[in-house]
């Protein structure tokens, strides 16, 4: 409703086809640049694509410059290594190879910690180390991945609605209540008691999700606005429930503030368990497997639904779509509530997929705030979502390995660096010298901000 | 290739009119002027007068213009087609938005002395415009009048004037006219840019006609309008439309007392009547700004009417939603081809079904049928003459005319009732000019009801076989299309006196 | 435009490198040096924080603090430790501790207490320890409580007793049991001084009986302690007892700007953990979590027993009243170790339901 009137003059010059039809033939000017194109070869094409700040790229550039910084930043915030600096002319080598260790360590630990640990896999060889040890990395950032993802495709699809959902914190958090509230509310056989309690999950965040779809729609209330401010009322209402006479845990020795665990049979199953692997220690669920449904699922919706379709042109200008008849209204509202129900989804993970599968104050972390920078990073498409919550979910999972190192808020450095290349490709690409793409740059952002 | 090696000289004390289609290059070339846009290749040189000696030869210097505050300093000033005024500012603080002193050192704004620029360059001039008033309370001509000022305050020797006449009634026009005579015999160079021959003859000095980027053509005043026009477009235009005369048939718009009222509440539309028939075009003429655009979009429930009715073939349609008055048979091409007709990040074939996307063929069940899509954008674009590489290509990728015909091809594939056409031809070309009009009178000629709504009389004059003027929320006037041209100016203005004239005679 | 630009880059980067050449000029250290009297370490005690991180200057920075007094006092332990940013980090950094071969894990907070459940009967050999929390299931989790109700009692007679205005006040971070104990003991101290004295000492910001009170709804906001303590002090009450973590801090900033208001502190004494308002703090209620965690450590490493349970009292130090300030009433002050001889012989029974019981 406030979106800015586009500038008036966007078209392409319509100097070209100035052209009575006759006198000359439909123009074709692709074909020039495709005959130039065939004449150099593969190694001057990909020197070309590198150098070029497109989306690939500057998503990649981006990273690694986000690995630079932090690189500067370990070796300035270690003591040790900055010691060794204060003589570095009287033996270089000590400041050279302290800073190369420290750096190396870190960004060593936070593979090993996420993806694969050399050391285990050497010792589970020689069967020194259990499986379970060595699948342990790859576990925990699935295990971190399925929430992150399930919560960035929220403010994705938001996104593509031209929705800027930063209530998907509140939504997930209304999603842990209601696969909560199912999980020990209901004593169900397994088959039954677990689709119910995600259902109930992403019911709960969907309604929630849905109202600030219904002020937008009805008051004109920005989504920012409202969506921030109902990350309050859930978190608030979050507190109340739990010390609820129905929801609270009768157990004596449980002194905090905890809600009655799920049972057992509404918990996502581990995967280890399901594949036949012994190994207590591998907490990855099917939780990342309902992410990556969900992840499939929106994006059959945004390509092949005319519910997707209407988002997509409601996101790109709503005016058109409302001249075309489409409720620009209703597709708010429906937009914001799948948003809602995917971060709901999000929530239900967190509760049924990690302990202790019940209701605390913090039981839904940052999880909806991360889900904002996974979308940025995942550029609001569904697969890109994937790709950057598994980036996300290593880096989580790998901070864990790497705290002997470094602090834990070295990784959300990095990944509020990622983000904020991300959002400024004109940086990265001034930073790099890189050319602007035929397109321009792209950056994503909802429509009005 | 926007600009193609133009060359163009401008005399002191000249009006001198670039003229040219829309899209021709007259609004690149200006920008690159007042250093909006820096040009590839080429000089711009500036002669003035020297400071030591203010009577002799001017002084050369070669400019490059990298911003418009370099091209103010060199002494050029602009008037855009769209106004640069900060709407909720006075028209003394607009006059020295980005010049600002301060008294002394206070660091407050000094708006008295704004306030006696402001007066001394209107008094001079005869604009007159009060100082202390807010620009958005100002009619349109005023706050043009505004623009000037502020381009005349930084004592500017050239100025600019992008189509000053397109939001302007016959009688703003004249004023603006009289103004720009006054301007040019104190000494100032005027360049103004219009497509409009009459004006053009009726006030240039020269005339320069740019097509496709170049100067085609020098020429004086003297030059006949057909002279004038084949230059610009490159060919003999017929600016008739070739039809047969209408056979009217059973009423499929009816109108009455319609009341709409704008984003501010104040009655855009107020108490209108009118009726469309099937097989009849029937054309609005009015000048821009005088409900025109809020009527179109009463009639496609895309604006809230406050009272009235709406039939349409019959229906009261009134309290209908937009999806069920296009499902009703009514075709709608809006005046905003950017911002309203086209989702321009989309394909060419998803803009094609977009008020279709969820009806069969192109989906079932909410599910989209990408074949059928594909095929219906196919057809499309070869029946509707779309000059693009793929339909899987964005709509923005397209030039104006491309565009709107993109709209054509979505609203004429499927059988029309009624057709409101606002502006259907803005900024195209010639020849999608053309052929937009012959595909509006096939549809009359198919049967359908035709509501023509333009700001260029020319056009509706050339489709309608009945002309109603609008002014100020109301049909003042029903004509036939041979009425001349001055007596609908008139009607135009809101006057039916005869003491007053018509734009550019 | 690029060349100005390149000479200002290269003026910016001559001067950072002159910097940077005087700063490392120095002289480079013996290699010989290192190493030194480094002692073979033999027990490896790692410690999991909660949310709050190991600087939250409470909770998780006085139990690390217990784990360095237990290198000081055995230098053969080492110690180490694993923040978690979200409670769903509790278990994998539990499990990362097993990996590297830790001796005993102390999990820090009672919400690590479904987290450690699950760990703990997956690694059934492993030692553990928890923080405020009692888990009996658990053979293999050596578990420390705190009955905060007793000394807080004691802070609730100080309290009333040192009261001119005949009204004091609390009120907590979130209404969950770990705080209300603490309101509980110091309504139930104030109740027993009114008893015994005749008084009429009211309570602003938490009643017993239902269970109700004030809360700032955060640990972290000391904003809103400040404009809690205002609205206290608006009502009569010069004592205010703050149980809210950082939010606490607000309190003493607004008693420090008025002689006749005064702050009582809690967990770690405020002499110590905020020095800077050590003269607004009557006392603190103290909570030993570093004693504890201390003890638990060297007990571990002489093979004591995996499933013991500790609850902190007056009775063995576990809980107290830090040293009083020095213009508390003498009298006053002896009447206090009475009272505190009264809860240790059990004369004085504190109602309060939330209390830890030892096992």
């Amino acid at each position: 409703m406030t979106e800015p009137k586009p500038a008036e003059k966007p078209e392409p010059d319509d100097t070209a086809p100035v052209t009575p039809a006759p006198e000359t033939a439909p123009e074709r000017p692709a074909e020039e640049p495709a005959d130039q194109e065939r004449r150099p070869g593969f190694g001057s094409l990909f020197l070309r694509y590198v150098t070029t700040a497109n989306t690939v790229m500057v998503t990649l550039y981006s990273f690694l410059l986000a690995m630079v910084i932090g690189a500067v930043l370990i070796i300035v915030s270690d003591p040790a290594v900055r010691g060794t600096f204060t003589y570095f002319f009287s033996r270089p080598t000590d400041a050279l190879s302290a800073s190369w260790t420290a750096v190396s360590d870190a960004y060593a630990g936070l593979f090993a910690g996420a993806i694969v640990n050399f050391t285990t896999l050497a010792e589970f060889q020689a069967g020194e180390a259990t499986i379970g040890r060595l699948l342990s990395p790859i576990s925990e950032t699935l295990t971190y991945a399925a929430p992150l993802i399930l919560a960035g495709l929220a403010v994705g699809l938001a996104f593509q609605a031209g929705l800027f959902n930063i209530g998907a914190q509140g939504q997930v958090i209304m999603g842990t209540v209601g696969a909560a509230l199912i999980g020990f509310g209901l004593h169900l056989p397994a088959y039954l008691h677990l689709p119910l309690a995600l259902l109930g999950g992403a019911i709960a965040g969907g309604l929630f999700g849905a109202i600030p779809g219904v002020l937008k729609a009805w008051s004109g209330a920005h989504e920012v606005i409202t969506s921030i401010m109902l990350n309050y009322v859930a978190l608030s209402a979050l507190g109340w429930i739990i010390t609820n006479e129905f929801v609270k845990d009768p157990d004596p020795n449980k002194q905090y503030a905890i809600s009655k665990p799920a049972d057992e049979s509404s918990l996502l199953p581990r995967l280890a368990g399901m594949l036949g692997i012994d190994a207590p220690g591998l907490r990855a669920n099917l939780g990342i497997i309902v992410a990556i449904a969900a992840a499939a699922l929106v994006a059959w919706l945004l390509a092949k639904s005319t519910l997707g379709f209407r988002m997509r042109a409601v996101g790109l200008n709503a005016h058109a779509s409302r001249t075309a008849g489409m409720s620009v209204p209703n597709t708010y509202i429906t937009s914001m509530g799948g948003a809602g129900a995917l971060a709901g989804l999000a929530g239900a993970t967190l509760v049924l997929g990690i302990s202790p599968h019940a209701l605390t104050h913090g039981v839904a972390g940052e999880v909806g705030f991360d889900g904002i920078t996974v979308a940025l990073l995942g550029r609001a498409k569904p697969w890109g979502v994937v790709a950057a919550g598994l980036l996300f979910g290593a880096l989580r999972a790998g901070a864990n390995t790497m705290q002997s190192t470094l602090p834990l808020d070295m990784v959300t450095l990095l990944q509020a660096l990622i983000v904020i290349f991300i959002a400024a490709p004109a940086l990265v690409k001034a930073m790099l010298h890189l050319k602007v793409p035929a397109g321009g740059l792209a950056t994503t952002t909802a429509k009005g901000w | 290739m926007a600009n193609d090696h133009i060359d163009l000289t401008v005399e002191p004390g000249e009006i001198h009119a670039l003229l040219g289609e829309n899209g021709a290059g007259k609004s690149t070339l200006m920008n690159m002027l007042y250093g909006l846009i820096t040009p590839d290749e080429g000089e711009i040189v500036i002669g003035r007068p020297d400071a030591a000696d203010p009577d002799g030869e001017l002084v050369d210097t070669v400019h490059r213009f990298q911003s418009p505050g370099d091209a103010l300093d060199a002494g050029l000033g602009m008037v855009h087609q769209h106004f640069m005024l900060v709407p909720v500012f006075t028209v003394a603080e607009n006059v020295i938005l980005g010049r600002e002193t301060s008294k002394g050192r206070t660091g407050l704004l000094d708006r008295d002395s704004a306030r006696a620029a402001v007066r001394e360059v209107s008094e001079r001039y005869g604009l007159w415009v009060d100082p202390d008033a807010l620009v958005e309370e100002l009619p349109v001509g005023v706050q043009q009048r505004v623009e000037i000022i502020k381009a005349l305050i930084s004592d500017c020797e050239l100025l600019i004037l992008d189509e000053p006449t397109a939001v302007l009634t016959p009688q703003e026009i004249n004023e603006l006219l009289d103004i720009m005579r006054q301007l040019r015999d104190d000494g100032k160079s005027i360049v103004f840019i219009s497509h409009k021959l009459k004006e053009v003859k009726a006030i240039a000095d020269r005339i320069t006609v740019i097509r496709r980027g170049k100067v085609v053509g020098e020429t004086s005043p003297t030059a006949s309008e057909s002279e004038l026009a084949a230059m610009m477009v490159g060919r003999d235009v017929r600016l008739t439309v070739e039809k047969e005369p209408a056979s009217p048939d059973t009423p499929v718009l009816e109108i009455s007392d319609l009341t709409v009222a704008d984003d501010r509440g104040t009655h855009a539309v107020d108490g209108l009547s009118l009726t469309v028939r099937s097989g009849e075009i029937v054309g609005v003429a009015g000048v821009q700004g005088n409900g025109q655009t809020e009527l179109a979009e009463a009639i496609m429930a895309l604006a809230p009417t406050i009272g009235g009715t709406i039939r349409i073939a019959g229906d009261d349609m009134a309290h209908a939603k937009t999806h069920e008055i296009i499902e009703a048979g009514v075709g709608y091409i809006p005046e905003d081809r950017s911002l309203d007709g086209l989702v321009r990040d989309f394909t060419i074939a998803e803009n094609l079904i977009l008020n279709r996307y969820n009806r069969p063929p192109y989906a079932r069940r909410g599910v989209l049928n990408a074949a059928e899509i594909q095929r219906r954008a196919a057809d499309n674009i070869e029946t509707f003459d779309v000059r693009t590489q793929s339909a899987d290509h964005t709509a923005a990728s397209l030039s104006g005319g491309n565009q709107q015909k993109v709209i054509v091809a979505r609203e004429f594939s499927r059988p029309l009732k009624l057709l409101i056409a606002a502006q259907p031809t803005r900024g195209v070309d010639v020849g999608a000019m053309e052929f937009i009009h012959s595909r509006i009178v096939a549809e009359r000629d198919s049967g359908a009801g035709v509501l023509v709504i333009s700001s260029e009389l020319d056009e509706v004059l050339a489709l309608a076989d009945r002309v109603a003027v609008m002014y100020d929320g109301k049909i003042i006037a029903e004509v036939s299309p041979d009425t001349p041209r001055d007596e609908i100016g008139l009607l135009m203005a809101g006057s039916t006196g005869d003491d007053e004239e018509a734009a550019g005679d | 435009m690029r060349t100005v630009r390149g000479k200002r880059m290269a003026a910016i980067g001559v001067t950072g490198a002159v910097a940077l050449f005087v700063a490392a000029c120095g002289e480079a250290p013996d290699s010989a040096n290192e190493g030194g009297d480094a002692v073979a370490k033999d027990f490896k005690a790692c410690m999991v924080t909660d949310t709050g991180g190991v600087e939250d200057r409470s909770f998780n920075a006085s139990a690390w603090q217990g784990m360095n007094a237990a290198v000081e006092a055995e230098p053969a332990v080492e110690v180490h430790v694993k923040e978690s940013g979200s409670e769903a980090d509790y278990e994998t950094n539990l499990t990362g501790f097993i990996n590297e071969g830790c001796d005993l894990i102390v999990a820090v907070g009672g919400l690590m207490g479904e987290a450690l459940t699950t760990v703990a009967a997956d690694y059934p050999d492993q030692r553990f320890a928890i923080v405020d929390a009692y888990l009996p299931d658990s053979p293999n989790v050596f578990s420390m409580e705190f009955n905060t109700a007793q000394s807080s009692f004691l802070a609730g007679y100080l309290a009333a007793g040192h009261s001119k205005t005949g009204k004091v006040a609390t009120y907590g971070g979130l209404k969950i049991p770990p705080v209300t104990i603490f309101m509980d003991g110091f309504a139930e101290g104030v109740a027993y001084y009114n008893e015994t004295k005749d008084a009429d000492v009211e309570v602003l910001g938490w009643n017993p009986e239902t269970q109700n009170g004030s809360f700032a709804d955060s640990f972290e906001d000391s904003g809103k302690g400040k404009s809690l303590t205002e609205n206290f002090v608006s009502q009569g009450a010069d004592i205010i007892f703050p149980v809210a973590g950082k939010t606490g801090m607000g309190t003493p900033t607004v008693t420090q700007g008025d002689d006749a208001l005064d702050s009582i502190w809690v967990d770690l004494d405020g002499c110590e953990s905020a020095a800077e308002y050590c003269e607004e703090f009557l006392t603190t209620s103290e909570k030993n979590i570093p004693d504890a965690v201390s003890e638990a450590i060297l007990a571990a490493r002489d093979g004591g027993p995996t499933d013991g349970h500790t609850v902190g009292t007056l009775e063995n130090g576990g809980v107290s009243l830090s040293t009083l300030r020095e213009d508390i009433d003498p009298e006053l002050a002896a009447e206090i170790e009475t009272v505190k001889e009264a809860i240790i012989s059990g004369d004085i029974e504190i109602k309060s339901e939330v209390q830890p019981v030892a096992s």
